[in-house]
């Protein structure tokens, strides 16, 4: 046997040989065009709203047209022998929206369209994607690495949507993927999509026939994606500017605690206001005593667990917490004791019970009982 | 008493010594030194110096001297002997003159990365500088990977994790590889077999990487002794090597006693068990507290033995914790306390399986008690050398099993003690394992029209091959890789099989576990449907086996008998490489075969009594593989003088013996090849015994029997000749009832017809 037969015999035989490519000088060059119309508000964005999403460095003076949308279509999952075949940028104009795909028509093009890639992000000040940070910008820049060019131009300001929207959305939804998030937060379910799984095969088989028809879809797909994305931060910044426009309980009680994580405290409890009369109302009242709690300000916080308490929201925790704050803080064992005890009647009714956890503070309780009974004893 | 009290009664113990077939002593050993070298560091001497280190082993000084005129190194060192030293110095400094160095670890196992990294702080520590070690591998939290990437001078991994975590994904690990200076493999002599042509071909990728970063790391290997460390590492590394193999450390006087444990019953051949004696002589050294360590091949003997050795000193003091068990399975923590304990002397006895025959510090023990021969004289060196004091007399015990090849060594004990230890064979161009690194390479790195990787050969073809196949695409003079699969998470390092099937325990239907893997090839034998399948000493019965998916499943049972299938292997010539005519009209030659297995039937056994209890169908694909085999072709004029069965026999004897006698001499378990005699060979239309790997594409087990066609022979004859038996018993050419009565006769009368 002969080596060409012998690694038949070892691997396996199937497909067709590859078609003879051409010399290539650059890659292959889309552009769409959108009308102004399709992004309400764009203008509008300012650098203080997008600091109320993110904590991530943002420049000063934010001018709307200097933010990169981005978007990669990909051969597989990652590693270095994963290429980013098309790569679109989209950006807003004074007319419009405007999209740039570059396609490679065949790997050698990959260094043409990496320049293309690296002098498109120079001329921005934040890249903007979904689910970048993890990545397409880790795939781009090993891109870069295998083609010996510089990745510098990848290390700018980086708004990664994915993030920002897991942390609004993803207690309502579950999944938070472009598609569903285009459907039921836009409002604009995608018809005709190639699902993601598909792409790299497609590519695979165009780059056997060149028949540039099989990427279509893919090119289409790419540039709806990054207008998307473009729309998905506009719609966003307008719910961080009017939380009060958040229709669902979830949502703005996730938006709290979502500016409460990058210390945005006075916005954060503007939200969970908002949110205590709905479905989540239990847990923003919490969250909110609890953000008076931490920041020292003691009697804002007995205040909300009085409403609780009133309102009959949130279980036993707003008398567990009143009765800490009477017993260290106002030195009124009594009412502390009188809380306790309440707690405990509470907790004895079978309704209130909260699962695995109920036998553990109910013996918190009668710890505290105890102390607090001794205490009035000492007296 | 102590070592050399106990050793002088025991040589006074006719009883003992009746059963003793050689008591070989060692003769203790100087240690021999040579002075720090000039150029050395004033950091690094005086971390040396504050650890009571004032000059170096002549082995440790040589490796350093090689290293430094800038060639790849193998030291070849035993146990205990400061082996570390030759690659941490070299490292260290080097760092330390230029704190962008970096240099890369390779441990067969976790355990051993874990021992080394600490000793490595304690060095580092001691200096006070800011040379930072990490271990990368499957435990390595995700959080701390990147610091890892970035900023670890000396990144400690293994083979697995190199193969699928760092060079799938160099364009992250940019500083290690474009500064890469130095490449540290221990235990190189593990690297045999399918797991050493994988890592070499791992380390074909690797250099392949640095080149493209621009780094031209130098090799530091480190060896247990074994034939062939320098032919070992060349091709491992793909460069030549400087072997430096003079030990300079010291050693005391060895006493290595060999004991064959008495016939208990004459008629049937019985003899005294191995764990009965071997628990009386390690029962005999604990009680005079000498600190021992006793190996045991499997884990269900280590237990055993250690709760018998824990008996034997239990006492309301807790004295039963000073012997402990040690194996796989133990959780690393507990592991650590126990080599510590043995470390500090708390631990009097450990009982352990090989896990601690690699190079795990825990530091030298009094004496060594071998049950049962470890499947080669390089482990079993390895085994005997934990027990060895600089100074002072130790004792090793070999204490023979009923086992074919535990007989065969306590009976020539020259095998042990004269035989140079095994060769250790890879062989990096078997095809399936290339083929496969090479996918990993050409989607790590496109190669360009007539690259090379690392001196394999076929490059081309290969190119040509997975472009015909589409996975490559070829464009310009560069092949891209072109698939969506990421080639080198379908490729495991400890197999030649791609897919492995996977057995899954389903007796509790709401937690279904894996609990093992098999390759495809031993499947169909042991987990068709209805088998009785032994894991961890638990029966479990095959309920499903899902050829397609490559799934087993199986449930816990209680059975009193095993399940045996029956094989039905044909062979057919695929190509003949060599041929050469051998006594007279035999021929011995070398090829390439094709094995096809099919299982058509198991039997149930009973326990104990062996009695075959019933039958069953199997119902399975024939299974192919493509290997490589040698075999010997009996000359015409002896298989025209026998009658048909009289010659079945003998051959039968003939295949029995060999493979006894094969693994051996080709360092391998027995398990990686399979002898097989034919009375009318399809092969070669004779008598013939043939020899081949047992896994696809072959390790070079065939080619190397092919160079000993003869010893193989002779020795196969030595065992049937020298065994006390008249017609045949296991331990040589098979019972009587396999092989009839003239079966034994037969075969030494073709084994000298060979060798005439």
């Amino acid at each position: 046997m002969n080596l060409m037969e012998k690694l038949r015999a070892v691997g396996g035989t199937s497909g067709k040989p590859a078609a003879p490519a051409e010399a290539s000088t650059d890659c292959r060059h889309f552009a769409v065009y959108r009308p102004i119309e399709d992004f309400p508000g764009a203008f509008g964005l300012t650098a203080e709203t997008l600091r109320l999403m993110s904590d991530r460095e943002i420049p000063e003076k934010l001018d709307p047209r200097k933010i990169l949308y981005l978007d990669t279509e990909t051969t597989g999952l990652g590693g270095s022998g994963t290429v980013a075949f098309l790569v679109g940028m989209g950006y807003l104009t004074d007319n419009g929206f405007e999209v740039h795909q570059f396609l490679l028509r065949d790997y050698p093009e990959e260094p043409f369209q990496l320049k293309h890639v690296a002098a498109g992000l120079g001329k921005f000040d934040v890249l903007c994607t979904f689910n970048g940070t993890t990545f397409d910008v880790p795939l781009l820049e090993s891109r870069f690495r295998m083609n010996r060019m510089n990745p510098d131009c990848l290390d700018m300001p980086h708004l990664d949507l994915l993030h920002i929207c897991r942390r609004l959305w993803k207690l309502r939804l579950g999944r938070c993927n472009l598609g569903r998030l285009e459907e039921v937060i836009l409002g604009q379910p995608r018809t005709d999509d190639i699902p993601g799984s598909e792409v790299p095969e497609r590519y695979f088989t165009y780059l056997k026939t060149k028949q540039i028809e099989l990427l279509e879809d893919v090119l289409s797909h790419n540039a709806q994606d990054i207008i998307s994305l473009c729309v998905l931060l506009n719609h966003m910044a307008d719910l961080y500017l009017h939380p009060e426009k958040i229709r669902f309980s979830e949502d703005v009680y996730s938006m709290g605690r979502a500016l409460e994580r990058i210390n945005r405290t006075e916005n954060a409890r503007h939200c969970y206001r908002l949110a205590r009369r709905g479905r989540m109302g239990d847990s923003a009242g919490t969250a909110l005593a609890m953000s008076y709690r931490r920041a020292g300000e003691k009697e804002q916080a007995a205040e909300i667990w009085r409403e609780m308490i009133r309102e009959r929201r949130g279980g036993v925790l707003p008398y567990v917490e009143l009765a800490k704050y009477e017993e260290h803080v106002r030195r009124d064992v009594k009412a502390a004791l009188e809380l306790t005890e309440k707690a405990m009647l509470l907790l004895s009714e079978p309704v209130l019970r909260e699962g695995g956890t109920v036998q553990e503070t109910k013996n918190e309780l009668q710890y505290r009982r105890q102390r607090l009974m001794r205490k009035l004893k000492e007296r | 008493m102590n070592v050399q009290q106990l050793a002088d009664q025991l040589r006074r113990d006719n009883l003992f010594m009746k059963n003793v077939t050689r008591w070989e002593v060692l003769p203790a050993r100087p240690a021999r030194t040579a002075p720090f070298p000039a150029g050395m560091d004033g950091r690094l001497k005086a971390a040396l110096e504050s650890r009571g280190i004032h000059e170096l082993y002549i082995h440790q000084a040589a490796s350093l001297e090689a290293t430094a005129r800038g060639e790849d190194v193998t030291v070849v060192t035993p146990t205990a002997s400061g082996k570390t030293m030759c690659y941490n110095l070299p490292v260290l400094s080097a760092i330390l003159q230029d704190e962008d160095t970096r240099a890369l670890y390779l441990f067969p196992t976790k355990a051993l990365s874990a021992d080394q990294v600490s000793e490595l702080y304690e060095m580092i520590e001691e200096m006070g500088v800011n040379i930072k070690t990490y271990t990368y591998d499957g435990d390595t939290p995700a959080a701390a990977r990147r610091a890892v990437r970035q900023a670890g001078h000396i990144v400690v991994t293994n083979p697995d994790m190199l193969h699928s975590g760092i060079l799938p994904h160099h364009t992250k690990w940019v500083k290690l590889f474009e500064n890469l200076k130095y490449i540290v493999i221990d235990e190189i002599h593990t690297y045999r077999g399918v797991f050493g042509s994988n890592l070499a071909n791992v380390l074909r990728r690797l250099l392949r990487l640095c080149e493209f970063y621009g780094s031209h790391p130098q090799f530091i290997l480190c060896s247990a002794t074994i034939a062939n460390p320098k032919e070992l590492a060349e091709t491992l590394i793909g460069r030549p090597v400087t072997l430096v193999d003079e030990n300079g450390a010291p050693m005391g006087e060895r006493h290595f006693v060999f004991y064959n444990p008495p016939v208990v019953n004459r008629q049937l051949g019985i003899r005294e068990g191995a764990i009965h004696v071997t628990r009386n002589i390690a029962g005999t050294l604990l009680k005079n507290g000498i600190q021992t360590i006793t190996f045991a091949r499997s884990r269900l003997t280590v237990e055993v033995l250690t709760r018998y050795l824990k008996d034997l000193v239990r006492d309301p003091l807790g004295n039963a914790g000073k012997v402990r068990g040690y194996r796989g399975g133990y959780l690393p923590g507990e592991r650590r306390a126990i080599e510590r304990g043995l470390r500090a002397g708390q631990v009097d006895a450990v009982v352990s399986t090989n896990a601690l025959e690699l190079g795990i510090d825990i530091g030298s023990l009094d004496a060594c008690v071998m049950c049962g021969y470890p499947g080669t004289i390089a482990s079993a060196w390895q085994q005997a050398g934990r027990a060895g004091r600089r100074k002072g007399v130790s004792m090793v015990f070999f204490i023979a099993s009923s086992a074919a090849i535990d007989q065969y060594i306590v009976n020539h004990p020259d095998y042990l003690l004269q035989q140079s230890p095994e060769n250790a064979l890879l062989n990096p161009d078997n095809l399936y394992i290339l083929l496969s690194h090479f996918k990993c390479a050409a989607f790590e790195l496109p190669f360009r029209e007539g690259d090379g990787f690392g001196n394999a050969p076929g490059c081309g073809e290969m190119l040509e091959y997975l472009s015909d196949q589409g996975i490559l695409h070829e464009a310009e003079g560069t092949y891209h890789w072109s698939a969506e699969d990421f080639p080198a998470s379908e490729l495991s390092l400890r197999s030649a099989a791609t897919e492995n099937f996977i057995i899954v325990d389903i007796t509790d239907p709401a937690h279904h576990r894996v609990v093992g893997e098999m390759d495809r090839f031993t499947a169909p034998m042991l987990l068709h449907e209805n088998a009785i399948y032994m894991h961890e000493g638990t029966q479990y019965q095959v309920e499903k086996l899902d050829f397609d998916a490559c799934k087993a499943f199986i449930r816990s049972v209680d059975v009193g008998y095993y399940t045996d299938a029956d094989l039905n292997i044909s062979l057919s010539l695929l190509d003949i490489e060599k041929e050469e005519p051998f006594a007279g009209t035999a021929v011995a030659a070398l090829g390439e075969i094709k094995v096809t297995a099919l299982v058509t039937m198991f039997k149930k056994i009973r326990f104990d009594t062996h009695e075959t209890l019933g039958f069953g169908h199997v119902r399975l694909p024939e299974t192919d593989m493509h290997t490589t085999a040698m075999w010997w072709t009996l000359p015409d004029a002896l298989a025209d003088r026998m009658a048909g069965d009289r010659l079945k026999n003998g051959m039968m004897g003939v295949a029995n013996l060999l493979r006894i006698v094969c693994p051996l001499y080709l360092m391998c378990s027995a398990q990686d090849i399979a002898v097989v005699y034919q009375v009318r060979s399809p092969i070669t239309d004779k008598p013939t015994i043939i020899l081949y790997d047992n896994c696809p594409g072959g390790i070079g087990l065939s080619q190397k029997a092919f160079g000993m066609k003869e010893l193989l022979l002779s020795r196969a004859l030595q065992v049937a000749e020298d065994c006390p038996c008249e017609y045949g018993c296991p331990s040589c050419a098979g019972p009587v009832g396999e092989i009839g009565e003239d079966g034994k006769r037969t075969a030494i009368r073709l084994l000298k017809e060979l060798l005439k």
